[in-house]
């Protein structure tokens, strides 16, 4: 309950509020949102609700000032109703498809006001009955345009929309002139609102881009229903709706497709002769250029770049080479020029130590011993240093005769048993050499006895028995203590390690052992005549026994030396130098050895096989 | 427009869609509502989820838990640390931030803590997707109120790693506010709630006011070190000994023994907020030996009564810190798994005999559903990008009183604008004055908190016909937002009217 006013108070303000504080607060829930827009808006409730107010008057105003009667209403068939213009019949043919409902609804109270049969009647004017008044035809037109279905299907067959594409022609002078309203115009259809607008020449590459994608994907809400020609609701049956229905959709694709057709006709009108696109593409084609040829250039740069660093390369390497070599020049002149002076000195040192000596006539009496001293000095001279013989001369050229036959005497007997020590020396390291070959071969099979012959017959061996021959080692151990001169008894084993240690040998060992060995054939051979019995046909030399020695008899030769040996029998006269001609590049020696060869390697084999064969049963 | 929200928590997850209305939570593809926060690396996947929570038992090393801990903090933050020491998978320093080393297969490959978040947020996003039927985006996701700015940078980065549009970040409290609709049907009248949220390893206890339809934090205190799991380790302790004192086992050694007791008591202890007994059961607990085991609840409760005390303390510290007497509450929601454990709802009863105590929605559920109603305002409408910066609103500091008599005769003060009303606002309220008057007075009074009214001015009607009725006064206040009060009234029966502006103290 309120409290009673006393006498003599009045309204009043005492004291200021408390002003406001900020706090802080969860943002969370549907009050926090409205308050927060409120407060980015700026403006309380109540402001905003008269905002809208204001907005609406607005609005209506409007459609009262501008309705334009149509002046052939009165003359309308309602009969023909599909073929009128309802805006114009209900006095908007300025708004068409941009009047709201509202002013749709407005301005039919406004006409049916004017023109029912009613309100005529009373004017006083004659009505015809039924149907046919013209006033069907209002109801007609606001029963299409207040329903948003029917609205839409008058609004995209509206006679006054001007269907026509522009032609190439006209496009290609002032594009935008000519295009500019033809986009404006169907943009109406777009089901996307905010259609991008044609622009200007100084549009941006993105905005062209966005404007033809826009309209190549334009998705129309353009459809054709009011021009059907035959209405369901007049149907009959079901039967009958449905034929009508379907004549109905065919009809209606062809005209959306036709539809679609302008659409894309358009567009593609306006794309070939739109100027932007064509500055694009040869800003495009332009920009491509540059690049390539900036490419090109920098490739271009880059290896001549390389082929400069190369070239400067090549002069340093060659330069520096220059300097050693001629660096190299210089020391070897200098060396031959020292050298040279040194032999000149010794040369020096010689003559002047045989002329002194002559000069003392060799500290001899009489002529034997002379010339044994001739000798003696000359010995002197040969194998006497440079210092030495200075010495010796700075001391003849001092001393006294006696002196200085001494002083000979003693560097000649130095140089003697100099001498002696020497040949010595060589004696005991030749004897040493003897007795260690005669240790090796006496070795008894330690492996180390191997001679030259040794080796050869083990080259042989292992030639003849190539890899893979059964118990390989063994045939070759065996071979080789039958045929060795050595005596000595081999066992797998060692043969082994030769063999391995010759293969471990350079080539130019190898081919030392087959040369000394050729040698020693030959001075064996030489004197042996060529006395071959016939009994070894040729047939039986299988092409293993000739393969790759190291005696380089090809294939090819062996197989000429053999059909040489059938040719020509053993009685054939001058055999050797027939087969020797047959085998080109062949002598009659190697011819004659090879056969040898063959022979031994053949019956070796045998032998050697038979032995292993023995042993193993 | 589909918009989901997400609660993250340090132990779980849980997503709401927000549909033709409505909000709901989506159970995931093993069918729980909850999904546990937890990733587990294997050499040629990574599960989220139950799956991952229990193969952690085998690949403790390899299995990230509570990853919300660490995300968005320094490596040297005593947090992190505390993390570090307490999880199995090995935390390294890379740039000064925490990273996990997920050693399956050479070399290491090291997880940044946001990457974790984000898997946990795709697999948030595909139950979301599976319950919806298409793709979602907009999502709105709870924070705890003490989360720093990089700590919510860092949850956003990853969700949005994860494909989302994050509409918003809202406080848990206030998400658990949205969801039981508190103060959100009409924008007038104060009243304040107590969130108490006992999570999987945090308490929080949180007073918000809520004033004109729009709610505030007036204090809050968090405990980390208290939590669902504290409940679980007490259990699993127990069976532990239990399981010592009949075969003479020790198992609190093997890491892998106390990892299943764990699971085993944890289903205990959601078993016994509904049931009065649970059986725990390990198959080949240690040295293949099976174990069994039946908790009564009133043995879990005796485990757990220091606790429970634990968990209660808070709550009477913060209305203390506060200033407000328990009175003064008008409702408590809870929230947070823990929040289902009979005896803490009997002692949180206890404390506000009089208030409601709101625990009709599954409480691990209501922060996701909050979160989600707020995703449903949100979702597309131009979001405030005011996102970094916190949100304020001006505020009457004072209440604004109306002086009146009661039946007695006493003289008594009617709250025409209570304080902390957001401003403008504006209040409509029908005076009456005895019939028999002919003249009335409205005393205007503003009072801060707990101190003497003062009168701010008076408005006077005389000259009023007197009649059997009550007189009618239709007055109506106007605050602005600087605090300038506009009061109009207007006598019904004769159309007389007055006004006044209290301008406001600069």
């Amino acid at each position: 309950m309120l409290l009673e006013a006393k006498d003599g108070e009045e309204t009043v303000v005492l004291k200021a509020a408390a002003a406001s504080v900020q706090v802080q607060v969860e943002p969370v829930g549907r009050w926090f949102e409205a308050y927060v827009r409120r407060r980015n808006r700026n403006v309380s409730a109540s402001f905003q609700e008269l905002e809208e107010e204001e907005e609406s008057s607005q609005e209506s105003e409007d459609e009262e000032f501008q309705l334009e009667e149509h002046p052939m209403l009165r003359t309308l068939d309602p009969k023909d109703w599909k073929n009128q213009d309802h805006y114009a019949v209900l006095g908007l043919p300025h708004l068409r498809y941009k009047a709201t409902q509202k002013q749709i609804k407005a301005a039919h109270k406004a006409i049916v006001l004017k023109h029912h049969p009613d309100k005529r009647k009373a004017a006083g004017e004659q009505i015809v009955e039924g149907d046919n008044d013209y006033f069907t035809c209002i109801t007609k037109a606001i029963e299409t345009l207040s329903d948003p279905t029917k609205r839409r299907a008058f609004d995209s067959v509206d006679p006054t929309f001007d269907n026509s594409v522009p032609s190439k022609g006209e496009g290609k002078e002032n594009f935008f002139e000519v295009f500019s309203p033809v986009f404006a115009r169907n943009a109406r259809w777009s089901s996307k609102k905010h259609v991008p607008k044609l622009g200007t020449m100084e549009s941006s590459f993105e905005e062209v881009d966005n404007f033809y994608s826009f309209w190549y994907n334009f998705d129309s809400w353009r459809e054709f229903s009011y021009l059907d020609e035959e209405e369901k609701e007049k149907a009959e049956c079901r039967d009958e709706r449905r034929w009508i229905e379907k004549q109905n959709r065919a009809s209606r694709a062809q005209r959306k497709k036709e539809e679609m057709n302008r659409i894309r006709t358009l567009v593609d009108t306006a794309y070939s002769c739109d100027p932007r696109i064509k500055k694009f593409k040869d800003e495009e084609r332009a920009r491509k250029e540059f690049e390539k040829k900036a490419k090109a250039e920098a490739k271009k740069k880059e290896q001549e770049e390389k082929e400069r660093a190369r070239q400067a390369e090549l002069e340093a390497a060659r330069l520096a080479k220059e300097k050693e070599e001629e660096e190299a020049k210089q020391a070897a002149q200098q060396a031959k020029k020292e050298k040279d002076i040194q032999k000149k000195a010794i040369k020096k040192e010689r003559q002047k130590l045989r002329t002194t000596c002559k000069n003392w006539n060799y500290f001899a009496e009489n002529e034997t011993d002379s010339v044994k001293m001739m000798e003696e000095v000359e010995k002197l001279c040969d194998r006497l240093e440079l210092t030495s013989l200075q010495s010796l001369n700075e001391v003849l050229a001092s001393g006294s005769k006696q002196d200085c036959k001494a002083a000979v005497e003693k560097q000649v007997e130095e140089v003697n048993a100099q001498m002696q020590k020497e040949r010595e020396a060589e004696f005991q390291a030749r004897q040493a050499a003897r007795s260690a070959e005669q240790a090796s071969g006496g070795g008894g099979g330690g492996g180390k006895g191997w001679n030259e012959e040794d080796l050869q017959l083990l080259i042989k061996a292992v030639n003849l028995f190539p890899a893979g021959t059964n118990a390989r080692w063994e045939v070759i151990a065996n071979y080789m203590n039958l045929h060795s001169t050595s005596g000595i008894k081999r066992t797998a084993k060692d043969v082994i390690n030769k063999a391995k240690n010759l293969q471990r040998l350079d080539p130019l060992q190898k081919d030392e052992i087959n040369r000394k060995a050729f040698e020693k054939f030959k001075k064996e051979h030489s004197c042996v005549p060529p006395s071959i019995d016939n009994a070894a046909p040729s047939e039986r030399f299988d092409a293993s026994g000739s393969e790759s020695n190291a005696a380089p008899w090809t294939t090819e030769e062996q197989k000429l030396l053999e059909q040489a040996l059938k040719t020509y029998p053993v009685s054939t006269p001058e055999r050797w130098e027939k087969i020797a001609a047959a085998v080109p590049g062949r002598s009659k020696k190697d011819c004659m050895k090879r056969y040898k060869e063959l022979v031994e390697m053949v019956k070796a084999k045998k032998a050697a096989q038979e032995q292993v064969a023995g042993r193993k049963k | 427009m589909a918009a989901i929200g997400i609660h993250f928590g340090y132990t779980c997850a849980c997503v709401a869609i927000y549909k033709d209305g409505r909000a709901e939570v989506v159970a995931n593809d093993a069918g729980d509502r909850v999904t546990p926060a937890v990733v587990g690396y294997r050499d040629t996947e990574q599960i989220v989820g139950i799956a991952a929570k229990q193969g952690r038992v085998r690949n403790a090393a390899n299995t990230v838990v509570k990853v919300k801990q660490v995300l968005g903090k320094r490596f040297d933050d005593p947090e992190a640390q505390a993390h570090k020491k307490e999880t199995k998978c090995q935390v390294v320093n890379r740039e000064g931030k925490p990273f996990y080393e997920i050693t399956f297969g050479e070399p290491p490959v090291y997880m940044a803590p946001e990457d974790v978040a984000k898997l946990i947020f795709i697999k948030m996003k595909e139950t979301a997707q599976s319950a919806l039927g298409s793709d979602v985006y907009d999502t709105v996701i709870t924070v705890p109120f003490e989360f720093a700015y990089p700590q919510k940078q860092a949850l956003r980065q990853a969700a949005e790693a994860a494909g989302f549009h994050v509409l918003r970040m809202i406080h848990e409290p206030a998400a658990a506010l949205l969801a039981y609709n508190i103060g959100q049907e009409c924008s007038y009248g104060k009243s304040h709630v107590l969130v108490y949220k006992l999570g999987g390893t945090s308490l929080s206890v949180t007073l918000l006011q809520i004033n004109g339809g729009i709610s505030r934090v007036l204090s809050t205190c968090t405990d980390h070190s208290i939590g669902g799991e504290n409940f679980t380790q007490a259990l699993a302790q127990h069976l532990a000994s239990e399981f010592q004192r009949t075969y003479k086992h020790d198992v609190s050694s093997n890491a892998r023994a106390m990892l299943k007791l764990m699971n085993s008591a944890d289903m205990a202890k959601h078993t016994l907020s509904s049931l009065g007994s649970a059986n725990c059961f390990v198959d080949s607990l240690h040295d293949g030996i099976d174990f069994e085991c039946n908790v009564s609840r009133a043995r879990f409760e005796l485990l757990c009564s220091s606790l429970f005390n634990k968990s209660i303390q808070p709550v009477k510290s913060l209305l203390d810190e506060a200033g407000l007497s328990a009175g003064v509450i008008d409702k408590v929601v809870l929230c947070g798994g823990s929040a289902r454990i009979p005896r803490l709802q009997h002692l949180i009863r206890e404390m506000f005999p009089e208030v409601e105590l709101l625990s009709s929605a599954p409480p691990d559920e209501i922060i996701a559903l909050g979160a989600a109603i707020e995703a449903g305002l949100l979702v597309g409408r131009d979001s405030i990008k005011s996102e970094e910066e916190s949100f304020t609103v001006d505020v009457s500091a004072v209440d604004i009183l109306l002086k009146e008599i009661d039946e007695s005769g006493a003289e008594t003060f009617t709250v025409l604008l209570p304080s902390g009303t957001p401003l403008p606002a504006r209040r409509h309220h029908l005076l009456c004055g005895e019939g028999k008057l002919s003249t009335l007075c409205l005393e205007i009074y503003q009072r801060f908190v707990a101190e003497q009214p003062e009168n701010l001015g008076k408005i006077i009607f005389r000259d009023l016909q007197s009649k059997e009725e009550n007189h009618n006064i239709d007055a109506v206040l106007t605050m602005k937002r600087d605090g300038c009060v506009h009061i109009s009234c207007v006598e019904q029966t004769h159309g007389k009217s007055e006004a006044i502006i209290i301008p406001a103290a600069s």
